[in-house]
């Protein structure tokens, strides 16, 4: 690392691993907002965490679903951070560099992740039916021979070694990442983009990877019963989603507090309104895809997914995700009017990020939870947990400038225009 | 009142009608694509409105610098969109529930889970013809006859020249003073166009 880049203090480096640069910013991309900008997610989230932990101890299985709901909720939403930060430098992407710091300061998030994981990890025996040891004793009653088949691959010790690599993996590349660009920020080095790069081309297959097994390891284990190879195309349309709006929502706090107003141009916000409505289409596709193959076959393993869904009040569920989160935002920002319109992309932006929510709710839920129906925790553990996310990401773009100073290609991401 | 409304259509292609003493149009020359954008630009400001430019290749914003404003070629493609999805629909229904029956493992006739790809695919297929389509129609391609043919030098136009166009039955044409004008706005080499219905 650069002598001019110094690291934090190891209390802080969770939160940013690297010494402020913000003094060194030019005046335009400095922040100015004041402390509050993340004290107050920060605020709100530690209350609404403090309310779920509560939970905790009254409803210890309603607790732990809600928890890993909004816990993937944000790891989903940092894993899409990741992957568009790679995909930038891979595409040596112009028109990105001005946004691209606020992905760069949410792919730190991992270690903050995996400290609010610790909750998941103490609950998984009621989360994850397949750690009940009596399932693979073929004298027990509850003896499973379908997992008993399993139970190579779903064993605790790997469970949690795997979930163990998949942080150590993002951090690294988030810390490369992160460090390589705030270090441009003081330091013009001219090799730093081919860095940046090489670690993307290797990053880019490491985490889709990752990503895939990650989903199956959280999200599909919860039913060990039932399997979907599309399963990890599916989490990763539903994270790259929702990065775009939390992109947009994010430059749009900034803008009303009179930063970086020059440098995001509706220009930009068109383009994060055209991927937004891209993966709305995408993850309708995978969605669709995932359900007409397993409509197709009629296997009893895999229809009980959607059988189960179907029934118990989750039909009315099952038909909220798809008119929300296909049906609603399709037509909403189809035209190009309404891309260019901060104030309708701000509000989609909004639904996009709930209704992401509420696709890991209809994926989890039903797992734990006969009968539908909402739990004040689920949302507490979600603000919580999200207040928490979004305090950290201000608080590293208040500690750094606002975009990658010194990237080559700023001044063309600056003068970007749609054609 | 009809013939009125056919001719503005066809105006809209970029085809025109002679006036009384067969004359077509002014077709004058410019030496690049520069030059054409900003002629077209003076000429639409003049208050010309029924003229045409043409170069081998499309001119970055000629569209707005003619007035054209955007194009109507999207209900062309949601016209279509819909009629394939009719149709995909209908087939699906047709075939499988009403002329050829037959029982796969017990799953309906006809079903809307395995028919959206049929569904979706036709309604793309669809507005994708309509779409071109529509922009034959829109600009009156196909053309084989046009006045401006007899000009020997507007073969250039697909190559290295660039024209544009001013019709005769503009409200505003004047041989004379169109011919000036058009020479003051940059024109290289101006040509009148006669109409004969034949060639000579």
């Amino acid at each position: 690392m650069s002598n001019m880049l110094k690291k934090s203090n190891s209390l802080l480096w969770l939160l940013d691993p690297v010494q402020s640069t913000a003094e060194s910013a030019e005046d335009a991309y400095r922040f100015s907002g004041s402390a509050r900008s993340w004290m107050l997610p920060a605020g709100i989230g530690a209350a609404a965490l403090i309310m779920t932990l509560v939970s905790w101890v009254t409803d210890p299985p309603r607790f732990y679903i809600s928890y890993l709901i909004g816990w993937t909720f944000c790891l989903s939403l940092t894993v899409g951070g990741l992957f568009f930060v790679i995909i930038q430098h891979l595409t040596k992407a112009y028109w990105s560099v001005v946004i691209r710091r606020i992905s760069e300061a949410l792919i730190w998030s991992f270690p903050l992740l995996a400290v609010l994981s610790i909750p998941i990890l103490l609950g998984m025996h009621d989360l994850y039916h397949w750690t009940h040891l009596e399932l693979y004793d073929p004298s027990s009653e509850a003896f499973d021979p379908i997992l008993a088949g399993k139970q190579s691959y779903l064993n605790t010790p790997f469970f949690l070694a795997r979930f163990a690599a998949y942080f150590l993996i993002w951090s690294y590349m988030a810390h490369r990442l992160y460090t390589l660009s705030i270090r441009q920020d003081v330091d013009p080095d001219p090799s730093i983009p081919a860095q940046q790069r090489k670690v993307s081309a290797w990053g880019l297959a490491v985490t889709a990877v990752t990503t895939s097994f990650a989903s199956f390891d959280i999200l599909m284990s919860l039913d060990p019963h039932w399997f979907s190879t599309i399963f990890g195309v599916y989490f990763f349309a539903g994270s790259f989603l929702s990065i775009m709006a939390f992109t947009v929502l994010i430059a749009l706090t900034l803008r009303r507090k009179g930063m970086l107003k020059d440098a995001i141009t509706l220009e930009h916000y068109q383009d994060l309104g055209k991927f937004m409505f891209g993966f709305i289409v995408f993850w309708a596709y995978i969605a669709f895809s995932q359900y007409m193959i397993i409509w197709y076959a009629n296997i009893p393993e895999e229809t009980m997914f959607y059988r189960h869904r179907f029934e118990h009040g989750w039909g009315l569920y099952s038909a909220v995700l798809l008119i929300g989160h296909f049906v609603i935002p399709f037509f909403a920002l189809i035209s190009r009017p309404a891309k260019r319109t901060l104030s309708v992309l701000g509000f989609m932006s909004v639904w996009v990020l709930c209704i992401h929510w509420f696709d890991f709710f209809w994926i989890a839920m039903p797992t734990q939870a006969e009968h539908a129906g909402f739990h004040l925790v689920d949302f507490t553990a979600f603000i919580g947990l999200f207040g928490i996310l979004v305090a950290a990401v201000m608080y590293r773009l208040s500690r750094h400038s606002l975009v990658p100073n010194n990237d080559p290609q700023l001044s063309e991401s600056l003068h970007f225009t749609n054609t | 009142m009809l013939q009125k409304l056919i001719s503005e259509i066809k105006v809209t292609m970029g085809i025109f009608e002679c006036d009384v003493d067969n004359t077509y149009a002014i077709l004058a020359e410019f030496a690049d694509p520069g030059a054409l954008y900003h002629a077209a630009l003076d000429v639409r400001e003049e208050g010309y409105r029924k003229f045409d430019t043409y170069s081998p290749f499309p001119i970055h914003g000629m569209d707005g610098a003619m007035g054209l404003g955007n194009s109507k070629i999207g209900f062309f493609t949601l016209g279509g969109g819909f009629m394939g999805l009719a149709l995909g629909t209908w087939l699906q229904w047709w075939t499988g529930a009403i002329d050829y029956p037959i029982n796969i493992s017990g799953k309906p006739y006809f079903a809307i889970e395995p028919s959206i790809p049929v569904m979706f695919e036709l309604t793309i297929l669809f507005a994708a013809l309509a779409t071109v389509a529509g922009m034959l129609v829109m600009n009156g391609l196909p053309r084989p006859y046009n006045p401006l043919f007899y000009s020997k030098n507007f073969q250039r136009a697909t190559d290295d020249g660039f024209f544009l166009a001013v019709a005769a039955n503009d409200g505003k044409f004047s041989l004379k003073a169109t011919e000036s004008f058009l020479k003051s706005v940059g024109a290289t080499h101006i040509e009148v166009i006669k109409d004969h219905g034949s060639a000579e």
